[in-house]
């Protein structure tokens, strides 16, 4: 869900941005990051605990806890809550820590 | 309060040396710490075993150490595993003296029993195939050696010993040792005074100063060495990679995480364990040049810890000729946590007057006092 009407603030329409979501074309606008652009979306789980694999989400918001990491154009452990959306990027969920070089 | 002997200090030494004791059959043992089980040099070192040293005696201490730490989970009836990973250690060497160096120290550990060999680089790569591998030219390797939790391994040593009744007291700090006639009396810490004729100095890091307090000058000093820690991965290092010329030991950890350090030159001698932004910068700059793939990886944490530096740099594990009752596990040059086992063992076998399982005249602090000590050891981060 985004926010149309504020009393206060304006929200102007920003361009879309294709990306990719697991296999999936979704879209998100400028000025979104990964996560905000996928929490829009509905898609609530964003990662897994490392030992007993259960659903991680958008937590901190701030690049601190790694409850957002996925990997973005083949790269592991992304922080999507402040990494900025791009047009054509490929965003998967991660399963496990994280392979450094694939 | 009476006992049979008092401990200072409860990292893996004095938590071994306790278990030791109490084993073959010693009462009233007291272990005092000024802070916690491990809070000293045990909880903050890189957790590596290693065999591959240039010194016989290290080799020797080491070899029997990781025999024992093999053993330990069962020996020690821990409920959990110590977690003890034996995927060797990696020693690369950048230049021709080095290289000739670890030819001899391999002829050296082969002939103490330890499967330590030559490598060339192409061998290197096949062990840690994302060395950089135009930062070395050859390397030694050794398949038992490892990796081990500090905190499993003390806590093992600790439960033991309490079992058989050894009595911890810890943040508790022993302030006074009192001594008359050239004998023990007491030892006050700052809530009790126990009487006693005996006293372990295995107070780490602050062993110099335990050694003052009996009139015992001890030839030792502490300097901080920093670690981090970065992000857990997936596995891609099993064994741990070292070099003495680029000053870098690195290991990934079971849970993932790349541990690593490095000393740091004109350090200044103290307790100071604090963190600084020059260690975390060349730390980065030398384990990227060494293995470039880490450089994707975030830090998490950083940390200090104090090696107490003998002035050869082995272990002192000795009684005292100035001083009976009097005994040291000290000066362990950044590797007590390795050979613990060793260090128990001994000392308690010195300590109830029986013959100890090898020679240990090397280890005494009066190899000190001739200034012609010949033994060095030159295999430390």
């Amino acid at each position: 869900m985004r926010i149309t009407e504020h009393p206060i603030l304006t929200f102007e329409k920003k361009a879309k941005l294709q990306f990719v979501f697991d296999g999936n074309e979704v879209y998100g606008y400028e000025g979104d990051t990964i996560a905000s652009a996928l929490h829009a979306m509905g898609v609530k789980k964003l990662s897994h605990s490392i030992h007993l694999k259960r659903p991680r989400g958008f937590y901190c918001a701030i690049g601190n806890c790694a409850s957002c990491n996925m990997i973005v154009d083949e790269k592991p452990n992304v922080r999507t809550c402040v990494t900025l959306l791009k047009e054509g990027m490929v965003v998967k969920t991660q399963l496990n820590k994280g392979d450094l070089y694939d | 309060m009476k006992a049979k002997i008092v401990i200072i200090g409860a990292g893996i030494s004095g938590a071994g040396i306790a278990y030791n004791l109490a084993n073959k059959g010693m009462k009233d043992i007291v272990v005092f710490d000024a802070s916690y089980l491990t809070s000293g040099a045990t909880g903050r070192c890189g957790a590596g075993i290693r065999q591959q040293w240039s010194s016989k005696m290290n080799c020797i201490l080491a070899k029997k150490s990781v025999d024992f730490f093999e053993t330990a989970q069962e020996v020690l009836e821990y409920p959990r595993s110590v977690e003890f990973k034996q995927e060797g250690y990696l020693i690369v060497a950048t230049t021709k003296e080095e290289d000739l160096q670890f030819t001899e120290n391999v002829k050296l550990q082969q002939s103490l029993g330890i499967p330590a060999r030559k490598c060339t680089k192409a061998e290197a790569l096949e062990i840690v195939p994302h060395l950089n591998k135009d930062a070395f030219i050859s390397a030694t390797f050794c398949p038992t050696d490892g990796h081990l939790n500090p905190f499993t391994m003390t806590e093992a040593y600790y439960l033991a010993a309490k079992r058989m009744g050894v009595k911890f007291f810890f943040n508790e700090e022993v302030t006074e040792i009192v001594v008359n006639d050239n004998k023990i009396e007491k030892v006050i810490t700052n809530k009790r005074t126990v009487e006693t004729a005996m006293v372990v100095n295995a107070a780490g890091g602050h062993s110099k100063e335990i050694g003052d307090m009996a009139g015992i000058d001890i030839p030792v000093y502490s300097e901080n060495h920093e670690i981090l820690v970065t992000e857990p991965v997936e596995k891609i290092q099993g064994p741990m990679v070292i070099s003495f010329s680029l000053n870098i030991y690195c290991q990934q950890v079971p849970h993932g995480s790349f541990i690593m350090g490095r000393s740091t030159a004109d350090q200044v001698r103290g307790h100071d364990v604090g963190s600084t932004h020059e260690f975390l910068d060349e730390m980065a700059k030398t384990a990227v040049h060494i293995l470039p793939p880490l450089g994707d990886l975030r830090v998490v944490r950083q940390w200090g810890g104090s090696y107490n530096n003998s002035p050869d740099r082995q272990p002192i594990i000795s009684d005292c000729s100035e001083l009976p009752g009097f005994y040291l596990a000290c000066g362990f040059s950044g590797h007590g946590f390795m050979f613990a086992p060793m260090t128990g063992l001994l000392l308690s076998e010195m300590i109830m007057g029986e013959k100890t399982s090898i020679d240990i005249k090397e280890l005494h602090m009066d190899r000190f006092k001739n200034s012609d000590f010949t033994t060095y050891e030159r295999n430390v981060v």
